[in-house]
């Protein structure tokens, strides 16, 4: 199983059970108050969606001190009756692991690929563990496309507070859609759906040891299935709502392991994305609706310091590959007063690929430079909230529309510096 | 007056000319290899200077610091140019230690073996230093970067800082390898940092208990102030 290691009495269950139909994955750390209401969705929608289907839950945990796969373990739905018309009828058997190989999401779906390999699963998905907007429709909408339609990724479509995700919105979805010129909404969204085949090409990749292994997962699974002609579509969830990450979450090291995880697919498919010219929609499954979303307070001026501080303190290391014209322009915008503090799409975009070029050329140490994209892009985050304080999620979604424009419009820039 | 005109001129000159007549190969095998050592030299250096040309010395060096480092103390050149003028160079040295040593003089080979006991000292002491800045560079940087991230308005200081620290470490091990006020260095480098490190402790926690107070409850009671966005 590509050298996955898995606890003695975790390997007899598995071949106790043989093969499976389903295998849904949720990975795990200490989130015992959210995850109960995961599993519970998770089998009802097994049970209300694919009733005739052999299906395994399997919790892949780092290392939880807080009775995150005892509670696991303990959840489950008694009384199908005020949930589904019919009763489940196929079996729904329930895997806790812990897993191994470096600390990270990555690693715990590593252990999840496995075991849908070993047992043989048409069709698997991955949710969160800290969602708490899950209903069993997600895993009706994940599995389907794959089960009925031959898909072989699924990718979540959210409603999110027009805040929420703003590395997403300001750099993934732009990026990988002007590189792979497919338009997936949420390519980091965290909760997928995939074919058996598909997770057993993942496993043949050696990238366990590396920021994949972290926060780099998501966007390594949607671009090599992209780059990998794997047959893609997305599917409308509604709502995302979910636990706030944990404080010490550092968004320079979120930063430095998503894009630095973006920028190294780069580098693996180099020739798939020179030769892409436009993106395309990709087919979208579900039933569309808008919903209320909490709202969300935002430290502009926090923001707006940092970017400041940013900008008087590293012009010495962003000159070594910046354009001159945009290093002046972030000389001038850091003397600008708060409501004249804009930073154009245009430019960042050039921004963007200009880190992604310097990562490529190894201008610098890889780290250095990826954390010192912090400050710009947390002054392009101030930048974009501001220009969207009044406007309505759809109207923010127009914008966000503009600015993957300006990177596809701006694509010629990175060809034309990449190879230079 | 023969006699003695032959004991103090004649027999002097003959045994002048008998030594200056034995010693004249010696100073063509001299001049014979130094002439060689820098034909030899010149070829090497064109040869270098094409070869680290190929293999894009110049760039790897501009990316490592190395030739800001160069334009600061004046020298404009390229890496390979002056990698390859260094080979050059070291050759010619090398063969004019070759030659003095064909002149078969014992004082002058005395003083050679001595400074050839000292050449390694010199060799580590300048990889020490060149090192040392690469790091101190690399570390700066970083830290720069970190107290940035971290919203902290010293932080040029603070790069500042640990860049000269790294520095001034690897300059204390050059010395020390030298055998330059062995102890005397080790001794002043550990009082000047421990000093810095103490008055900026002593800085801290006069000027900045308060701030450090309030810091650390909103981090304890999870009051700090900030945003409810999800980045990712």
């Amino acid at each position: 199983m590509n050298n996955i290691v898995l606890r003695k009495e975790v390997q007899e269950r598995l071949d106790e059970i043989k093969e499976a139909d389903i295998v849904v994955g949720i990975p795990s750390y200490n989130n015992a108050p959210t995850i109960g209401h995961v599993v519970r969705a998770v089998q009802a929608g097994l049970a209300k969606y694919f009733p005739y289907k052999k299906a395994v839950l399997v919790n892949s945990d780092g290392g939880s001190t807080d009775g995150t796969m005892e509670a696991v373990q303990n959840e489950t739905i008694e009384d199908f009756q005020s949930i589904l018309i019919t009763h489940r009828v196929g079996p729904f058997i329930k895997i806790t692991t812990p897993y191994h190989g470096v600390p990270g999401k990555g690693s715990a779906f590593r252990t999840i690929f496995g075991i849908a390999k070993t047992l043989n699963a048409k069709a698997c998905a991955v949710v969160d563990s800290d969602l708490r907007s899950i209903t069993p429709e997600w895993i009706d909408l994940l599995l389907s496309p794959v089960i009925d339609g031959g898909y072989d990724y699924v990718a979540p479509y959210y409603l999110r507070h027009k805040y929420d995700g703003t590395i997403t919105n300001s750099i993934i979805y732009p990026l990988t859609r002007a590189l792979y010129g497919k338009r997936i909404r949420q390519p980091i969204g965290g909760d997928f759906g995939f074919s058996g085949e598909l997770a057993s090409f993942y496993l043949t990749k050696d990238v366990w040891d590396t920021d994949v292994a972290r926060y780099g997962i998501d966007i390594w699974m949607t671009t090599t299935a992209i780059a990998n002609n794997f047959k893609v579509c997305q599917s409308f969830l509604g709502a995302k709502i979910h636990d706030a990450k944990e404080p010490s979450a550092d968004l320079s090291e979120m930063l430095h392991q998503v894009v630095g995880s973006a920028f190294d697919l780069m580098e693996t498919y180099e020739d798939i994305w020179k030769a892409v010219r436009i993106s395309e929609r990709v087919p979208t499954f579900g039933f569309q609706f808008s919903v209320g979303l909490e709202p969300v307070s935002v430290n502009l001026d926090r923001m707006i310091d940092k970017f400041k501080l940013g900008a008087k303190e590293l012009c010495s290391v962003w000159e070594v590959f910046v354009p001159k014209k945009v290093l002046d322009f972030l000389c001038e915008v850091k003397e600008l007063s708060r409501d004249d503090f804009r930073i154009p799409d245009t430019l960042w975009a050039e921004i963007i690929y200009a880190f992604a070029i310097a990562c490529h050329k190894k201008l610098l140490n890889k780290e250095h430079l990826l954390k010192s994209l912090t400050p710009l892009y947390l002054g392009r985050t101030a930048s974009f909230v501001m220009e969207t304080w009044d406007s309505s999620a759809a109207e923010v979604e127009e914008r966000i529309e503009k600015l993957c424009n300006s990177f596809e419009n701006k694509k010629d820039f990175l060809l034309k510096n990449w190879d230079k | 007056m023969d006699d003695i005109m032959k004991r103090i001129v004649i027999e002097p000159s003959n045994r002048f000319f008998d030594k200056v007549l034995e010693f004249l190969p010696h100073l063509l095998m001299a001049i014979l290899i130094l002439i060689t050592g820098i034909i030899l030299a010149m070829i090497l250096k064109g040869l270098f200077s094409r070869f680290f040309r190929v293999i894009n010395l110049d760039r790897f060096s501009e990316r490592a610091g190395l030739m800001e480092m160069l334009r600061k103390g004046g020298i404009k050149e390229s890496a390979s140019n002056l990698l390859a003028k260094i080979i050059g160079w070291l050759t010619i040295v090398v063969f004019i230690i070759l030659s003095v040593r064909a002149l078969d003089v014992p004082a002058v080979e005395r003083i050679l073996e001595k400074f050839f006991l000292y050449m390694p000292n010199i060799f580590v002491a300048a990889l020490i230093l060149f090192f040392g800045y690469l790091l101190s560079n690399f570390f700066g940087r970083a830290a720069l970067i970190a107290s940035v991230n971290a919203g902290l308005k010293v932080s040029g200081l603070i790069g500042k800082l640990v860049k000269i620290t790294v520095f001034l470490l690897s300059i204390t091990m050059a010395l020390e390898q030298l055998g330059i006020g062995r102890g005397t260095i080790v001794v002043t480098f550990a009082i000047v940092f421990g000093g810095i490190v103490l008055a900026l402790a002593i800085a801290f926690g006069l000027g900045g208990k308060d701030v450090a107070r309030e810091y650390l409850e909103k981090k304890l009671r999870g009051e700090e102030e900030k945003d409810d966005i999800e980045h990712l």
